[in-house]
């Protein structure tokens, strides 16, 4: 609601004023904020692939950089590589995840609560925990292929990508499909299915095609977070180049920081194509879902039954084997030679040690209480107050999904390092950078959170006197408190857990715990990478234990929500 | 409204812990160091350094040399870093030509014999590693492999997917391997240009050979010694620290003359805390350093101080004619041309 013309009810004119003004003024800072840490990086990137020293001037422009990249048949390959491990996982993913959302929401299978739990794992975990585990069992040593097996097979390379992608896509994908699934109403199965259509049919002609715009939506960020993602290629990728590697590669081993950017905007190309894509379909599934009350379901045959129950018990053990894993693996003596229990991988070999789960830990307090205040801020705005060109801040707050992290972190480099900018080599860059490498989701779950407000609330604060402001905080606020501690644990994760928006940013002042693992596993200390990620694992757990203690059982969900 | 009473007082307690966190935030006057030594031995260091140099607040990171210089780089306009600790002077010449590096002899500069720092007074080496590779004897045995001495016998098929070296690119390691490789394989090599030298056919013959080229120059040793691989090109320490924790390796230097680098440290231009730099450099190619260094490294810079009694005395070492000048001038060029060649 507009605040215009309340003065019926008897508010006094100056009031309503300042109040627009001061509405006016947080939009524009939000506004301001996005578009300073979020887009002038990005012009810096820009202006460094397309002209020579990144000077704006016309006599600098050059098409040289691509020519080189797309000349150089090695660099060039990081393309073709990127989308080929991208859309393996896409399929893999989306299919997988249909299936056990399907699971969960159309079939009367036990344990639905385990296999939900189980499959948002991935989510409180640093991203390459899957390549690390992978590695510890189907490595060139590991305990499956080289002495369970004795074969000379390992999963370095583009397999070995594809299969922790699909790990660590997996509940990114279902929290979309089980919301689709479960939003669709069945009466169209059960109808088809009284018209004399065989399940396969119904399934084919009905389930699959009322799903269509989760799938495409599934598969977008499936294919998004996949070709963004520089932790596990790293890791495992062994001599197999993709398009972030190849960015870090260019800027650390060559120096070419023209040429990193210049990777980096072939990188943004597909990046953004997937989240319009998937801005697109949201928007449409948006018109699909009816309010409608989730109607019964009706038992399903004992095939059917144990079919699903086998399938997501395997999805979930597969899940549970990669958390099994780094976590023995932090605590045996020398795997996979010597079991006996040891302490000694957590007395870490590097320079940051405790002090980095540390840094890491109040870093990410900082990041949930920002994250968490502004995405509810910008949710507010978009949602309940749409001032002139809300547009505007609706896009500048949904981007940032699609830009991938280690290009962030590249354009903060390029256009923070100067003396004026004080942050620049104190936390408060990791900060900031994280917070907004986030903000999409953060901003749409408030905004799906204040939409659940009842309107009619706020219009009688307002029609009492309320300003905006005590509007915001003493209804809107209070109302939306799950939602914030929803924001805040999900980007307390995030800000545990990311590697590709910081690895650049992390300084001699400045460790994180989450860039130990990747030097601690460059370094050849495996069993260390493994228990610095169990400390990360159990502080993120800890966390989440407390808020549900505090928040009591009706937010059970946190997980879930974050992950959506 | 008995959750809003709970919530009030967590969220209380955050901003509690937020505030009590400040420390972390807080802007201290410290000394900022950058390093490529490796990690293990960086500790170590750090420990004696820390009871030497009580007043300084050291901060450090520990980067591959490539990371680091791409660091430097990024940041010329508004430098973090005072000092770089331990870094390839091949890397050090390049830099000191950019304009990066400040001169400064620190004391004790004259104990330093000549060949080890720079006539300007820009950096001052510390010690000298080697390259070197470190064999895996359980799976040699296995595999019934010859012993090799150098690096030709590294072209033996039998060897075939089980040897593994850095990608120089991102490893100062695998770049001194690769250099030494030049410089001793071709002659002419300061004559013509990279890719014209004779010393890439070899390189193409070992390549037939080789598993993996990685990142790290340390993890060749490390995976070799968890079986992963028979014989890993690696430097000289790794082995010893391997060889102390029980990993059944073995070490050989190339009979060809074994390529090293010198590592070096240097006072950044712009340091922000120019004293406790300048402090630390001396402290850095003091005495009690080098005797820390020498526990690690096959030779440091101070005359008079013995190596680790488990790897060879340097005097008996055949070393590779290393041309540093022409490795910084060139290395660009060399890492483009292995790149264009061996990198699928």
């Amino acid at each position: 609601m507009n605040t215009s013309g309340k003065e019926a009810y008897g508010v006094s004119a100056t009031s309503l004023l300042v109040d627009k003004y001061i509405l006016t003024g947080v939009t524009i800072l939000v506004a301001f904020l996005l578009v300073f840490f979020m887009l002038f990086p990005i012009y810096k990137i820009l202006v460094l692939s397309f002209f020579k020293e990144g000077v704006l001037t016309s006599e600098n422009f050059s098409l040289g950089n691509y020519i080189r990249y797309f000349g150089t048949p090695r660099i060039a390959r990081s393309l073709y590589n990127s989308f080929y491990v991208s859309v393996v996982t896409m399929a893999v993913t989306t299919i997988l995840a249909f299936f056990f959302a399907y699971a969960l929401t159309r079939t009367t299978i036990r344990g639905k609560g385990f296999f939900n739990t189980v499959a948002f794992m991935p989510l409180i975990a640093p991203s390459i925990i899957q390549a690390l585990a992978l590695i510890l069992l189907f490595g060139r040593n590991g305990l499956i292929t080289a002495h369970l097996f004795k074969v000379d097979w390992s999963i370095y390379g583009a397999w070995g990508i594809v299969i922790s992608e699909v790990l660590y896509c997996f509940p990114h994908a279902l929290v979309i499909l089980y919301t689709t699934l479960s939003a669709v109403d069945t009466r169209l199965d059960e109808a088809a299915e009284s018209l004399g259509a065989s399940a396969l049919q119904v399934f084919w002609r009905v389930t699959v095609p009322s799903a269509k715009y989760g799938l495409l939506s599934a598969g977008a960020l499936t294919f998004n977070l996949t070709i963004t993602d520089f932790g596990n290629p790293v890791v495992i990728g062994g001599d197999y180049n993709v398009l972030a590697t190849e960015i870090y590669a260019q800027v650390t081993n060559l120096y070419r920081f023209d040429l990193g950017a210049t990777v980096s905007v072939i990188l943004l190309v597909p990046s953004v194509a997937a989240f319009m894509v998937n801005y697109y379909v949201t928007r449409k599934s948006f018109a699909l879902i009816s309010g409608a009350a989730r109607p019964f379901i009706r038992p399903s045959r004992p095939f059917r039954k144990w079919g699903f129950t086998i399938y997501c018990s395997l999805v979930s053990a597969s899940i549970i084997m990669v958390f099994a894993t780094v976590v023995m693996g932090s605590f045996v003596n020398v795997w996979p030679y010597d079991w006996s229990l040891t302490l000694k991988h957590y007395r870490f070999p590097s320079l940051g040690g405790y002090s980095a789960i540390w840094t890491s830990f109040w870093i990410s307090l900082f990041v949930g209480f920002l994250g968490a205040f502004f995405t509810l801020i910008a949710g507010y705005i978009v949602e309940k107050k749409k001032p002139f060109g809300v547009q505007i801040l609706y896009l500048l707050s949904v981007m940032p999904a699609a830009i991938p992290g280690l290009v962030l972190g590249l354009g903060y480099i390029l256009a923070f390092n100067r003396p004026y900018f004080f942050f620049y080599g104190t936390p408060w860059i990791i900060v900031i950078c994280v917070v907004i490498a986030n903000f999409t989701l953060g901003t749409l779950s408030s905004i799906s959170n204040i939409k659940n407000i009842d309107p009619s609330i706020e219009e009688a604060a307002t029609s009492l006197g309320a300003t905006s402001i005590s509007t915001f905080v003493r209804l809107v606020f209070p109302l939306s408190r799950v939602a914030f501690f929803q924001n805040f644990v999900y980007f307390f994760m995030r800000c545990m857990t990311t590697i590709s928006a910081v690895i650049f940013l992390v300084s001699a002042t400045v460790h994180l715990a989450a860039i130990e693992i990747i030097w601690l596993d460059n370094d050849g200390w495996t069993a260390s990478a493994d228990a610095m990620s169990t400390c990360v694992i159990a502080i993120v757990l800890l966390m989440l234990g407390l808020l549900r203690l505090v928040m009591g059982k009706g937010s059970s969900h946190v997980m879930g929500g974050a992950g959506g | 409204m008995k959750n809003t009473k709970k919530i009030s007082v967590l969220v209380t307690i955050l901003f509690l812990c937020v505030f009590l966190g400040g420390p972390v935030f807080a802007a201290k006057k410290p000394v900022v160091v950058y390093t490529s030594l490796e990690t293990e031995e960086t500790v170590e260091y750090l420990k004696l350094a820390e009871k030497e140099l009580p007043d300084l607040d050291i901060k450090i990171i520990r980067l591959s040399t490539g990371e680091l210089g791409a660091r430097m780089l990024a940041e010329r306009n508004n430098p973090q870093a005072d000092l770089v600790w331990g870094w390839a002077v091949t890397n050090m010449e390049d830099f000191r030509d950019r304009g990066l590096l400040e001169k400064y002899k620190p004391k004790g500069w004259a104990n330093i014999p000549d060949k080890f720092k720079d006539p300007n007074g820009y950096w001052a080496a510390i010690d000298l590693y080697m390259a070197a590779f470190v064999l895996n004897t359980e799976v040699m045995a296995k595999g019934n492999l010859p012993k090799p001495k150098g690096w030709n016998d590294l072209l033996n098929p039998v060897y075939e997917g089980k040897l593994i070296m850095p990608n120089p690119a991102s490893s100062g390691t695998g770049f001194l391997q690769v250099a030494s490789l030049l410089e001793m394989l071709d002659p002419d090599y300061a004559k013509k240009p990279v890719k014209k030298n004779t010393g890439w056919e070899f390189l193409e013959k070992l390549d037939k050979n080789m598993g993996q080229y990685i990142k790290s120059g340390s993890k060749p040793a490390k995976l070799t010694a968890a079986g992963e691989y028979a014989i890993g090109c690696s430097f000289a320490f790794v082995y010893s620290s391997l060889k102390k924790r029980g990993s059944p390796v073995e070490m050989v230097l190339p009979e060809e003359g074994a390529g090293y680098e010198l590592e070096a440290n240097a006072l950044l231009k712009g340091a922000k805390h120019k004293r406790e730099a300048k402090k630390f450099l001396d402290w850095a190619i003091g005495e009690s350093a080098m005797r820390e260094y020498a526990k690690f490294k096959l030779g440091v810079t101070l005359p008079g101080i013995p190596g680790p009694a488990d790897l060879p005395q340097l005097e008996t070492i055949k070393l590779a004619p290393m041309d540093f000048p022409w490795q910084a001038t060139n290395r660009g060029e060399i890492l483009v041309v292995w790149q264009d060649k061996f990198l699928r």
